[in-house]
């Protein structure tokens, strides 16, 4: 008796952790999908103030880092003005990060020190797709109960 | 070479690095943030020391006093200032540095052994008491002098300025000549539209000029290298000597032995460590504030535009000096000065 029951108790075990893991995984995919539509809509809708609201200094643009919170709010600024659109973005991708995440930015010196001194912990590297076919990508932090932007790369 | 400049920077503490000058903050408001030498960064508060290699930042609504000695420091909002050291003439000096944005200087009196005040693009050695500091986005400095002697230097050439005169010094170029400015009547916010507006104008001569400053900073940082490593060598060797006098001659020779050889020829290793540093955060203020700030302002401006002719050469232009930066200067860099 014991000797059947042991792999049924292993094998709904199992079953609960990948229903656990995969509701884990579906929970960050819509995490993810919202902080993409939101960041979408705020640059759709022209309003970079919130932009510059939702985003950090130390900020990445590219493989370059920008110290200056009012020069945040500039490139926020400046893309909006450009008519920068990102109509139809979708989630290509979400990962957290690792020790090689940098070179997704820029395979610098400086961007893998930028990465090892402010985003260690709760960093997330967001792509995605636009309708015209261009990719971009951002990183972002998670705090308690709240997101910020930390870089841009794109789009490409 | 880094872990050298560290051993260098560890023997400095106990020699040359009580001469470098504190400021103590005395006023703040807005958004003003301190980054340690370390890297480690937190809100400025009055009461804060400011050491060698530490930065202060403003933001829009920020702006912050300091206290350096006699030395009143007045930043303003969405400036970069750090206090820098490096070796001149065997002795250790301060420097004050002004990335971006204005400084305004007071002295209360005039020692002779005032902090030289370095931007991307000129060094200022001060003997008045009263003079401002602007630090354009493109790397242009204006300095202007309020009351006594101001000397600014720029591309191997200086001018002397004299109370009521300043000077533009373009990126990469020498002074130019000095003009009449009456006190406080000198618009930084305007100045500084007109040299980003131009800048913008012609991002490639922008380029131009960073890549003529910056080839400056890289072959300072080549030429104290191959000296700090030549010395390094020597130090090497001569307290290899040193071990052996002590052994067959006792302390009294090896004392002397080390006095006279060992020590200045330590203080000279450790001088040339110092100005590595000195010259690599220089290189790495121009290259963040000036062209990086190009680089951002330019990405933002062609982001629905990338296929234009424009955007694709200035790319080019700029992609080839982050590669140069990369090679000479990158190596020199640690994570904390990020």
């Amino acid at each position: 008796m014991r000797t059947s029951l042991k792999p049924r108790l292993l094998l709904v075990a199992a079953c609960a952790a990948t229903l656990v893991l995969g509701a884990c995984a579906s929970l960050q995919r819509s995490f993810d999908e919202g902080d993409i539509r939101q960041v979408a809509d705020l640059i759709n809708s022209g309003q970079s103030q919130k932009l510059t609201a939702l985003s950090v200094t130390p900020f990445l643009v590219d493989g370059e880092v920008v110290v200056l919170p009012a020069d945040v709010a500039g490139f926020w600024d400046g893309i909006v003005k450009a008519g920068f659109r990102v109509d139809g973005a979708a989630l290509a991708s979400g990962a957290d990060i690792d020790k090689n995440s940098y070179s997704l930015f820029a395979p610098t010196m400086e961007v893998k020190a930028f990465f090892a001194r402010n985003v260690r912990e709760g960093g997330r590297i967001l792509d995605f797709a636009t309708s015209g076919g261009k990719h971009v990508r951002l990183l972002i932090k998670n705090e308690w109960f709240s997101w910020k932007i930390v870089g841009w790369k794109g789009p490409f | 070479m880094k872990k050298a400049l560290a051993t260098a920077g560890f023997l400095l503490i106990g020699s040359l690095m009580l001469s470098a000058l504190p400021a103590d903050v005395t006023y703040t408001e807005g958004d003003a943030t301190v980054k340690t030498k370390a890297g480690a960064q937190r809100d400025a508060q009055i009461g804060d020391i400011l050491n060698t290699g530490d930065t202060l930042k403003t933001g829009s609504d920020g702006q912050t006093e300091l206290d350096q000695k006699g030395v009143t420091i007045k930043i303003a909002h969405n400036t970069v200032f750090t206090l820098m050291e490096r070796q001149d003439g065997g002795k250790t000096s301060s420097v004050v540095s002004v990335a971006l944005g204005s400084i305004k200087f007071r002295y209360d009196k005039i020692t002779g052994t005032e902090p030289k005040i370095r931007t991307n693009g000129a060094i200022a050695g001060v003997r008045g008491t009263e003079l401002s500091v602007f630090s354009g986005a493109d790397g242009s400095t204006l300095i202007a002098v309020d009351s006594g002697l101001v000397t600014v230097e720029s591309e191997g050439k200086s001018v002397d300025l004299a109370a009521n005169q300043a000077v533009d010094v373009p990126l990469g170029k020498p002074p130019g000549d000095p003009f009449t400015v009456q006190r406080d009547q000198i618009d930084y916010a305007k100045w500084n539209a007109g040299k980003l507006d131009a800048m913008l104008y012609d991002p490639i001569a922008a380029m131009d000029s960073i890549d003529t400053a910056m080839a400056s900073y890289e072959r300072d940082i080549a030429n104290f290298i191959k000296d700090f490593n030549e010395y390094s060598q020597n130090l090497k060797t001569e307290r290899a000597n040193y071990s052996d006098i002590l052994q067959k001659q006792g302390t009294d020779a090896a004392g002397k032995y080390n006095e006279e050889i060992v020590y200045p020829l330590m203080l000279k290793t450790v001088a040339l460590g110092l100005n590595v540093r000195y010259s690599t955060l220089a290189a790495l203020s121009l290259r963040r504030f000036v062209a990086g700030r190009l680089y951002v302002i330019e990405k933002a401006r062609f982001i629905t535009r990338q296929d234009s002719p424009d955007w694709q050469s200035f790319l080019d232009r700029y992609s080839a000096f982050l590669d140069d930066f990369e090679k000479k200067v990158s190596p020199q860099l640690v994570e904390a000065d990020i």
